[in-house]
C-alpha cells in the first residue's frame, strides 16, 4: 500500500457579503441564492469553527430557528438534516428550502428575530498543508488518529466527502487499496454515526472503533 | 516576557503545537508589523505581548509599533471609540484634524518599517488613518477592529469608513460586530494566555494574601466584576443587583478595574460608581494599576459569583479569563459574551440588574452547579479561546492573504 499522507487544515472564516436574515422569509431567500460554500459552512464546517461543543443542533440554521426565531418545530426539522446523506449540496439546499416552505405554509405570521439577533451568512477558506506524517500500516491508523489535530480529522474524515469520489472519507479510500485485508477497519469506520460528534469526540470514536477492529482481527 | 510554545504543550496537546510549527515553516521570514496606540491597559496590548514573540519563534519576522499622542489625541480617539459603539459624541472638524496630524507625525517616524512589511495589521480606530499616508506600501494592510461597530453613531463611522475601506482586508471578532466594507472581512475571536500572570495557577498563600490585602471576609460569598470603569460595563447595574441580593443574603461586592492611557473617561465613571456605593463597607471599589495582573487573577479565583454585566461589549476577554478559572459567568446578553456564555452550561445571560440578582441567588443556593458549569466553561475555553487557536487563525490569514487566491480550498 502507498503510505497515507496526513494533511492538516485550518479554517479562515469570513463574511459572505450576503445581508443578514431577520426573519424566516429572508432566511429562505438567502439560502436559495447563497453559494455552495456558504451552505457547506453552515452545515458542515461548524465543527471546526470556534463554537460551543454541544449545541442542540449541528447546523446554524436549526440553532438560529430555536434561539432567535423561537420556532422549535422548525429547529427540530432543520436539525435532523444530515448534509452527508445528500448526494450534492444542491440536493441539501432543496431539502432545506422544502422544510422552510412547509413551515412558512403552517405559520400564521412570519417568524422574526429581534434586531441584533439576525443570522449572518459566513463562508470560509480552508487552508490545507502537509502535516509531515506518513502512515504505512493500516493496523496503526487508530493510534495515529488518536494523536491527530482536529484539522486533520476534519479534513480526512469529513471534508473528504465533498471531494470525488463523493461521500467517501480519505481513510476508507486508502484502506480500500487492499480491501479484503482491511475489511474490518473499513467496516469499523463505516459504523460511526459521525455527524453529531464534536471533533474531539469524533477523534476518540474513530480511534476506538479501529482499535477494536484490530483486536477482533 | 511570554513563554515559548513548548510551554503550552501540556495544556493544549502536542498535536496543536506541531500544527503551529508546520504553519510557521510555510511563513518563514514573512515580515509582520502590528500597530496599536498604547502599551498599557486594554486587551489588545496584552494579545500582542504574547503573539509577537510566538510568531518570531515560529520563524516570522514579527514586531509591533505604538503610535504616540497627546492627551487631547486620546480624548478624541476615546470619543471615536465610543462613537463607533453607538454613543452620540461630538467630534469637530478640528478634532479630526488633530487625529490625522498625530497619525501623520507617527507615520513619519515609522515609515521604513511599514513600507517594507509583508503584512501590516493596524489595530482599532486610533491608528486607522495611517493607511491614507502610506502610498508606497507593497505588503497587505489589514484593519483589525476589536470593538463592536455594528450600530455606530453615523457621523463618526462616515469619517472613519473613508480610512477603513482603503485596507486590503479587515478582521472582526464576530460577524455581529462588522460593517459592510468593500474588501474581505475575516472573523477572528481573541483569546487568553493560560500562562500569563493574569491566568496562571496561584497557590493558597497568594490567594489568602490578596483576601487580606483588600479586607475581604472569607466567610461571606464574594461577587466580583473586573473591567475598565466604563459606562458600557454597567458597574452601577452591578451595584443594583448586589443590593437586591443583599436583602436576603449577606454578600460582598468587588468592582475592580484598571485605567488605560487612552481612556480619560474612566475617571468620571469611577466617581459615579463611588457615589452609587454610598460608602457601603461591603462594596470594594478598586482602581488597579495596569500591571496588577496577579491581583486580578487572585480576585477572579477568590470570587464565588462572577459578573460581566455589560450593556455593550467587544469580545469580553474578561469573561474568557473567568471561565478559564473554572467559574460560571453571569454576563450581559450582548456582544461576545453571547458567544461564550451558554445558559445553564457555562453561565447565564442577563439583561437587567434584576436578572443578574436572580441568577446570583440561584447559584448561591446551588453550589454544585457552580462546580459543574465551571468545569464545562474551562474546557470550552481550552478548546476555543486559548492563544494557540488565535495564533493559528492569524497564520491561516497570512497564508491565505499572501497567496492572493480566493478559493474555498487553498493548498499551501
Amino acid at each position: 500500500m502507498t503510505p497515507f499522507e496526513v494533511k492538516d487544515c485550518a479554517l479562515l472564516l469570513r463574511m459572505s457579503g450576503l445581508s443578514p436574515a431577520g426573519n424566516l422569509r429572508e432566511l429562505r431567500e438567502r439560502i436559495a441564492g447563497c453559494s455552495e460554500n456558504v451552505l457547506f459552512h453552515h452545515y458542515c464546517e461548524t465543527t471546526l469553527r470556534t463554537t460551543f461543543d454541544n449545541p442542540d443542533y449541528r447546523n446554524d440554521f436549526a440553532v438560529w430557528a430555536k434561539l432567535y426565531l423561537g420556532d422549535r418545530v422548525l429547529a427540530e426539522r432543520l436539525g435532523i438534516l444530515d448534509p452527508y446523506t445528500f448526494r450534492s449540496l444542491e440536493e441539501l439546499r432543496t431539502a432545506t428550502l422544502e422544510v422552510i416552505d412547509e413551515r412558512l405554509g403552517e405559520s400564521l405570521m412570519v417568524p422574526w428575530a429581534r434586531p441584533g439577533d439576525e443570522l449572518f451568512f459566513l463562508e470560509s477558506t480552508t487552508v490545507v498543508f502537509d502535516a509531515g506524517i506518513r502512515i504505512t500500516q493500516p493496523s496503526r491508523l487508530g493510534a495515529f488518529i488518536r494523536k491527530m489535530t482536529d484539522g486533520s480529522v476534519y479534513y480526512h474524515f469529513l471534508e473528504a466527502r465533498r471531494r470525488p469520489p463523493f461521500g467517501k472519507d480519505d481513510f476508507t479510500l486508502w484502506l480500500m487499496e487492499n480491501e479484503d485485508a482491511n475489511r474490518p477497519y473499513i467496516l469499523a469506520l463505516a459504523s460511526v454515526d459521525f455527524y453529531f460528534h464534536s471533533l474531539p469526540h469524533l477523534r476518540r470514536e474513530l480511534a476506538s472503533v479501529l482499535t477494536e477492529a484490530k483486536v477482533a482481527k | 516576557m511570554s513563554a515559548p510554545l513548548s510551554a503550552y504543550e501540556g495544556i493544549v496537546g502536542s498535536a496543536v503545537i506541531r500544527q503551529l510549527r508546520r504553519m510557521g515553516e510555510k511563513l518563514a521570514g514573512a515580515r509582520i508589523v502590528h500597530v496599536i496606540s498604547t502599551r498599557e491597559g486594554g486587551g489588545v496590548a496584552e494579545i500582542l505581548e504574547w503573539m509577537t514573540p510566538l510568531m518570531t519563534e515560529l520563524g516570522l519576522k514579527a514586531s509591533w509599533e505604538i503610535i504616540h499622542g497627546s492627551g487631547r489625541f486620546f480624548e478624541i480617539t476615546k470619543s471615536i471609540h465610543n462613537g463607533l459603539q453607538g454613543h452620540h459624541v461630538a467630534i469637530s472638524g478640528k478634532d479630526w484634524k488633530v487625529y490625522e496630524d498625530v497619525n501623520a507625525r507617527n507615520f513619519g517616524r515609522l515609515r521604513p518599517v511599514r513600507e517594507e512589511a509583508d503584512v501590516v495589521v493596524v489595530h482599532d480606530p486610533q491608528p486607522a488613518c495611517l493607511i491614507k499616508l502610506c502610498e508606497r506600501r507593497k505588503g497587505k494592510w489589514i484593519w483589525r477592529a476589536h470593538i463592536d461597530i455594528s450600530r455606530p453613531f453615523r457621523p463618526v463611522w462616515k469619517v472613519l469608513r473613508t480610512f477603513a475601506e482603503k485596507y486590503d482586508a479587515s478582521i472582526f471578532s464576530m460577524a455581529e460586530f462588522a460593517q459592510p466594507l468593500p474588501h474581505p472581512q475575516f472573523l477572528v475571536p481573541p483569546s487568553i494566555d493560560p500562562l500569563s500572570e493574569k491566568n496562571r495557577d496561584l497557590d493558597p498563600a497568594e490567594l489568602s494574601g490578596a483576601r487580606a490585602e483588600f479586607g475581604l471576609d472569607p466567610d461571606r460569598p464574594l461577587l466580583v466584576q473586573i473591567s475598565r470603569f466604563d459606562r458600557f460595563k454597567d458597574p452601577i447595574g452591578v451595584i443594583e443587583a448586589y443590593r437586591i441580593v443583599r436583602k436576603v443574603t449577606p454578600v460582598q461586592l468587588v468592582l475592580a478595574g484598571g485605567g488605560a492611557t487612552d481612556d480619560p473617561e474612566g475617571k468620571a465613571v469611577l466617581e459615579d460608581v463611588l457615589e452609587a456605593a454610598q460608602g457601603d463597607p461591603d462594596i470594594h471599589v478598586l482602581l488597579l494599576p495596569s500591571a496588577a495582573h496577579k491581583t486580578i487573577n487572585a480576585l477572579q479565583r477568590l470570587a464565588d459569583i462572577i459578573l460581566q454585566k455589560s450593556t455593550r461589549e467587544g469580545f469580553g476577554l474578561t469573561v474568557t479569563e473567568w471561565m478559564w478559572k473554572g467559574k460560571p459567568v453571569i454576563g450581559g446578553d450582548v456582544g461576545g459574551i453571547r458567544l461564550q456564555v451558554v445558559n445553564h452550561h457555562t453561565g447565564f445571560l442577563v439583561n437587567t440588574p434584576e436578572g443578574a440578582a436572580h441568577r446570583i441567588r440561584y447559584l448561591l443556593h446551588h453550589r454544585e452547579r457552580i462546580r459543574e458549569m465551571g468545569g464545562v466553561a474551562k474546557e470550552f475555553v481550552r478548546n476555543n479561546f486559548l492563544l494557540t487557536r488565535h495564533l493559528r487563525e492569524y497564520l491561516t490569514l497570512f497564508l491565505a492573504i499572501r497567496s492572493g487566491k480566493e478559493e474555498p480550498i487553498l493548498q499551501v
